[in-house]
């Protein structure tokens, strides 16, 4: 698997699979969002980690799976992730359009 | 490795008045389970000694050269041993069913095998099938627990160590 | 097709209720998701990108109508309407939630179906010739001895957590169509010099990051002593298979570590005593039983020659090109054997529908003996049809978008889900494979360019067969960005053969290009009945890596 940062990344959210459906998440606030333009973005290493920390309480477990950081960047309508992978999580599978968050947004 | 563990023997929680003893420490004369190497190096004095003797095999995940110890080396030795325990560090690393069953059905092992380390809930009943009779779980787990998982699989195709036959010969009433 | 009894009915129930409990436990928090993972891969439930991904076991690529219906149920209730057919012989549904899962198996169990074993380090669905029982000059059905195998390695308490997954695949012929010098074991049934039936065993097979082909370790096993030295080869993996590095824990490395010939002592050593104890050898009766099961089914006594089949080519073209590509001799007169191929131009292969699969389950029941099997090429079959009626079944296999007649050809192409679906690839399969056979599409252009296999796998873990392709193609990914290694000359088949790299991985926009040169350069330098890789194989690199690399 890819790294899902690289080393100088500036601007990351925090990501997850929900336990019981398996359904890719993104940490907002104090809970988990399932809509990537709603993600909370960290400018820097340290808010970043902050995230992260915040996204990954002691009981996290029960109901989500292995939050990690990701990098994205900014562009003129707003965040999108930087790696395919990133992106296909947020949207589903570019060859069934009709499926996933891609399907359910358009 | 759960931090507090317990016996169980015959479906119920027992005493455990064995005791591992270190390659260092002198051994006194209550039940010790000692190392293999000990074993070895110290086997014509143990024979003499009064009190029930016990070894300890122990799977490596490190290495290849170090898979872990033979069991297969135990056969010089298993008229001294009462017990053998044998380590699971991860559940994951399945070596001990096979160490099992070659001490049960090649060495003819009849004593106690002893399931150590990781040894979780959904694993029991393999290990049982492959000839443990005694298991450190976790102590917070009810000995219900135990009994319930061991059973959760009532029917096996294969025969193993315990006394199903494997449902390939019992079709046919063998 | 083999039948469950009671005892086979009461293990798959007994799991389904287990597993019921494993999620519950999971889910109300009892159970960590350290403890849970490889109890939910021993049920073949994996977690994608997206979502769960479940698994279904299709023992040796078996199935009814009765059961494809099921499957078509499942995708229509628990998923999104289709499901994937993979190399393994199994199915995928890729988008299932986790709490309905037990539901799921517990439908899959009435019609005797079930996840057991379909991942985690164990051994793993056997897989066997898609057209077993139907194709002439089979030694014996190599059903018979996967589902023998099937039930001694289900729940096998020694071996349920080996050093790696362990694959074995069996084949009764000559022609192998399973791959079985790529299996950790493969199996061919063989006939000693006094006329008695047995088999061949191979091991340390495999593809992944080191590819290897597997080493013959006995000519001959007697039908009653399979099982036996089968424990042997797993006992001594089991003792000494690495498990410092996961991807050196494979049988294959222990073999190419230990040697052939050192590997085969061991295996001796080992089946010696199990085979005294007596313990594991096969009742005479049992094999019966099993053997019953496979027998023929009951064929119409039909002439060789079906005029109205031969009538039927004569007055449609398009009819008589699918029979060349898709329909394959049947060992009984009057009968043949039908592919339907899963791969649509542009589709995506292995993936069939909900509607699909009730389509493919009545003509089953109707045409063919209530017989489908899958493919590890990820198409689908229905062994015994009548010459007399392939124009029907063509003619509703059309209206489906399932008679598309390409098997074998540049469009016939294998991929894994790649990083559309799976949690660790490196780049995307599928979309490759789409381009590849649009850009192929015309089938004059097809069908001279011949038998080209190309597979197509998403990372190192080869689950697309790439080492195996007559053209190989891997994703690599740089810095989050997706590219593709070539290989050529790889071969799964009797004459099986590894892949060789072409040299720098390509962008993806720049892989049909490279295909197409290389099909283009082939098409240059054949001669005369010469397919892709006999050319490939006769040439050699260095023409295809000049064109390849001009400028
Ligand atoms: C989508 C989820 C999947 C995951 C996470 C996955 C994972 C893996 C891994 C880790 C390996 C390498 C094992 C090793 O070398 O030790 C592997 C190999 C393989 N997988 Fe998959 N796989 C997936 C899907 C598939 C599919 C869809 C197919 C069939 C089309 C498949 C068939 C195979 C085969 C044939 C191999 C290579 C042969 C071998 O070395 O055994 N897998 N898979
Ligand atoms: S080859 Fe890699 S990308 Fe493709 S399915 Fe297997 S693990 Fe996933």
């Amino acid at each position: 698997m890819a790294q899902h940062s690289s080393k100088g990344a500036r601007f990351q959210a925090v990501t997850a699979n929900r336990l019981k459906d398996g359904e890719v998440v993104y940490f907002k606030g104090n809970g988990w969002i399932e809509n990537f333009a709603e993600a909370e973005i960290a400018d820097g290493q340290e808010a970043a980690e902050a995230l992260l920390t915040r996204a990954s309480p002691d009981n996290m477990e029960a109901f989500i799976l292995d939050p990690y950081l990701f990098e994205v960047s900014e562009s003129d309508n707003g965040f999108t992730p930087v790696s395919v992978r990133e992106n296909i999580r947020a949207k589903g599978p570019t060859v069934r359009t009709d499926l996933g968050k891609q399907a359910e947004a358009g | 490795m759960p931090t507090k563990t317990h016996l169980i023997a015959n479906g119920a929680v027992v005493d455990d008045t064995w005791v591992f003893i270190d390659d260092e420490t002198p051994l006194g004369d209550t039940p010790a389970i000692i190392s293999l190497d000990r074993l070895k190096a110290e086997a014509d004095t143990l024979r003499s000694r009064n009190a029930k003797l016990g070894v300890v095999i122990r799977t490596n995940t490190q290495g290849k050269t170090k898979l872990g110890e033979d069991v297969r080396e135990l056969s010089p030795y298993l008229d001294m041993l009462t017990t053998i325990a044998i380590d699971f560090p991860v559940y994951r690393n399945g070596r001990g069913y096979s160490d099992a069953r070659i001490l049960r059905e090649e060495l003819g092992f009849k004593g106690e095998l002893r399931a150590i380390g990781e040894v979780l809930f959904d694993q029991w009943s393999f290990m049982a099938r492959c000839g443990f009779n005694t298991f450190e779980i976790d102590s917070s787990i009810p000995v219900k627990a135990f009994n319930e998982a061991l059973n959760e699989l009532s029917e096996a195709y294969q025969p193993a160590v315990d006394n199903q036959r494997g449902v390939l010969w019992r079709r046919h009433g063998l | 097709m083999y039948r469950y009894d009671e005892f086979d009915h009461k293990i798959v129930t007994d799991r389904v209720n287990q597993f019921r409990g494993q999620v519950n436990r999971r889910i109300s928090g009892a159970l960590s998701e350290d403890a849970f993972k490889p109890l939910r891969l021993m049920n073949g439930v994996y977690l994608q990108l997206h979502a769960y991904m479940l698994r279904v076991a299709i023992p040796y690529g078996t199935v009814s109508s009765k059961q494809m219906r099921m499957l078509a149920h499942i995708a229509r209730k628990y998923d999104r309407g289709y499901g994937h057919f993979t190399t393994r012989q199994n199915i995928q549904y890729n988008w299932p939630a986790l709490d309905r899962i037990p539901d799921l198996l517990e439908e899959l169990a009435s019609v005797e179906m079930h996840a057991i074993q379909t991942s985690g380090n164990c051994i793993r669905n056997v897989t066997a010739d898609q057209y077993a029982g139907a194709i002439a000059d089979e030694i014996e059905d190599p059903r018979i001895i996967s589902e023998i195998i099937r039930q001694w390695s289900t729940f096998h308490p020694e071996f349920s957590y080996l050093p790696r997954k362990f694959k074995i695949a069996v084949t009764g012929h000559e022609n192998d169509r399973a791959a079985i010098k790529l299996h950790d074991i493969g199996i061919v049934i063989v006939k000693n010099d006094k006329g008695e039936t047995g088999y061949e065993v191979h091991v340390g097979g495999g593809q992944g990051r080191s590819p290897f082909i597997a080493k013959k370790l006995t000519d001959f096993v007697p039908a009653k002593k399979l099982l036996a030295y089968l424990e042997a080869v797993m006992r001594v993996y089991n003792m000494l298979g690495r498990r410092d590095n996961s991807y050196k824990a494979r049988i294959k490395i222990l073999v190419h570590e230990t040697g052939e010939t050192e590997m085969r002592r061991l295996v001796e050593e080992e089946f010696a005593k199990i085979d005294a104890s007596q313990m594991l050898s096969l009742p005479e009766a049992e094999l019966d039983r099993i053997s019953a099961y496979f027998a023929p089914p009951n064929y119409e006594n039909l002439p060789a020659q079906s005029d109205a089949f031969e009538a039927a080519k004569e007055g449609n073209p398009e009819f008589s090109h699918w029979v060349k590509t898709n329909l394959v001799p049947h060992k009984t007169p009057g009968y043949g054997i039908v592919n339907i191929s899963l791969k649509p131009i542009g589709g995506i292969p292995g993936d069939a529908t909900d509607a699909q699969m009730d389509v493919i389950a009545d003509l089953a029941e109707r045409y063919a003996l209530d017989e489908i099997r899958v493919t590890h090429e990820q198409n689908l079959v229905l062994p015994h049809v009548k010459l007399d009626e392939a124009k029907e079944v063509y003619d509703i296999l059309c209206a489906h978008d399932l008679a598309t007649p390409n098997i074998g050809l540049i469009s016939d192409s294998i991929a894994c889900p790649g990083l559309d679906y799976c949690n660790l690839a490196n780049a995307r399969s599928i979309p490759l494979a789409q381009e590849i056979s649009t850009h192929f599409a015309d089938l004059d252009k097809q069908y001279d360019i011949g038998e080209l296999k190309i597979k197509i796998s998403g990372c190192i873990n080869a689950c697309g067969h790439h080492h195996v392709g007559h053209i190989g193609i891997l994703g690599v990914d740089k810095k989050g960005t997706e590219f593709y290694q070539i290989s050529l000359g790889g071969s799964a088949d009797e004459k099986a053969s590894l892949g060789d790299i072409t040299g720098q991985a390509f962008t993806e926009d720049k892989v049909v290009d490279a295909v197409d040169t290389i099909v283009e350069t082939y098409l240059n330098l054949r001669q005369p009945e010469e397919r892709f890789l006999d050319t490939y194989r006769r040439v050699g690199m260095d023409p295809f890596k000049e064109q390849l690399y001009a400028d």
